[in-house]
């Protein structure tokens, strides 16, 4: 603070003298000089977060530098074992990820997934599906069955059905023809009497069904259906 | 000043590389601390050691080499001085009684003659606020004009004329206690 006269300041503070055309006044001059002598030679040593900062270089140096006089660092080991984790979960990701990739690219997979996804996400729906399936099969079984009722509805039936109800209505037809004249009035009562017959037939395939199938009375009503149609053959003829 | 960064330092600063940190504290430093000094700050070290833990993270960021570099840390330091200035002036003063500060004694020749020698603070604080600013600016810190007005958000033709009126005033308040003192 004493205004020692440095000569490299002689330019900013001459300078600006001149700028104001105040060259002449040594006062000021003197003033300003001081005002330069406020700088500090040294600069100020740092307190502890700055010298962190300062440090900061001369850290990783340090680490190297100064080897360990009986003293093991655990840095390198602490560093070794993060890099084992993070290469174990980087080839872990890879590899699932790699592995679905190849999953998803083939077909049959998906359409596996495709199905899975599906029984899991609709169950409701594959039962119904399922259900009708069963219920298309059993009139396709009826027919068979049907036809010795047929032979039944004549009270003649019952001997006749039971050799007959394997191979169908084709030999049952013909022995109502061979009935001759009596039958063609019966046939035309037939026809339109078929409610009448309807509640009739299932007494008549009880009788059977009590004898031998069971699966023939769980479905009657197909049965009336086609007795419609028979007696019309043997009609035309 | 003195001292100044060789390019290798320069450019490890600005590079972000922290190996460059020490030698921008030790070049700048010294100027920041008297600029804080000059007005008037009560811990101006404390606030110095703010200033470059706040500028040095950031060094990455500057442009414009040597001048760029001075220009932004003097920049940081002026900001900080207007917090100062604007908490000091919401705080009260509080301080315990002291004798040498008491008026109603005369003071010796001797605090006399020191306070003659380091009157400079006393006659910068006559000053109007922006003129001491550029002339401490400009002087302590070593910046140009054009620095300056960077600094303060002025044009340099603004900067000149402050400058003018504070070397003017300081010339008519040094003169006056000359001609006081004598």
């Amino acid at each position: 603070m004493t205004g020692t006269r440095e000569p490299q300041q002689e330019g900013p503070i001459q300078a600006m003298l001149h700028d104001a055309g105040l060259e002449a006044s040594t006062e000021l001059r003197r003033c300003l000089e001081e005002l330069s002598a406020v700088v500090p030679d040294r600069a100020p040593a740092p307190r502890a977060d700055l010298a962190a900062l300062l440090a900061l270089p001369s850290v990783p140096a340090s680490g190297e530098e100064p080897l360990p006089a009986g003293v093991t660092s655990l840095a390198e080991r602490r560093g070794r074992k993060r890099r084992l984790a993070v290469v174990s979960g980087a080839v872990l990701g890879a590899m699932t990820l790699g592995a679905g990739a190849v999953a998803a690219s083939s077909e049959a997979f998906r359409e596996n997934v495709g199905h899975t996804v599906g029984t899991i996400f609709q169950p409701p729906a594959v039962t119904a599906d399922t259900a009708p399936k069963p219920a298309r099969p059993s009139p396709a079984d009826i027919p068979a069955a049907p036809v010795p009722s047929k032979a039944p509805g004549d009270t003649t039936a019952p001997a006749a059905a039971d050799d007959p109800a394997a191979p169908g209505p084709v030999p049952v037809v013909p022995a109502e023809p061979g009935a001759a004249a009596t039958p063609p009035a019966a046939v035309p009562d037939r026809v339109l009497p078929t409610p009448s017959q309807r509640t009739v037939t299932p007494e008549t395939l009880r009788l059977p069904g009590s004898s031998g199938d069971r699966g023939i009375p769980a479905v009657p009503l197909p049965a009336p259906t086609f007795p419609g149609v028979l007696p019309v053959v043997p009609g035309q003829p | 000043m003195a001292e100044q960064l060789n390019d290798d330092e320069l450019s490890a600063a600005l590079a972000g590389d922290p190996s460059g940190f020490g030698a921008v504290y030790s070049v700048i430093s010294p100027a920041v601390l008297g600029y804080f000094r000059a007005r008037g700050v009560d811990d101006a070290e404390a606030l110095t050691q703010d200033v470059f833990v706040d500028v040095l993270p950031k060094l990455a960021n500057v442009t414009g080499g040597h001048t760029g570099l001075r220009t932004f840390i003097f920049s940081v330091a002026h900001a900080r001085l207007v917090d100062y200035h604007r908490r000091a002036e919401r705080t009260p003063y509080l301080a315990e009684y002291d004798p040498r500060d008491d008026s109603r004694y005369f003071p010796s020749a001797e605090d006399e003659m020191l306070s003659s020698l380091g009157g400079i603070a006393d006659s910068l604080s006559r000053l109007n606020e922006e003129q001491r600013e550029v002339l401490v600016l400009r002087i302590v810190a070593d910046l140009s004009i054009e620095q300056v007005a960077r600094i303060m958000d002025k044009s340099p033709g603004a900067i000149k004329q402050l400058q003018r009126r504070g070397l003017s005033a300081l010339r008519e308040l040094v003169t006056e206690k000359d001609h006081a003192a004598s």
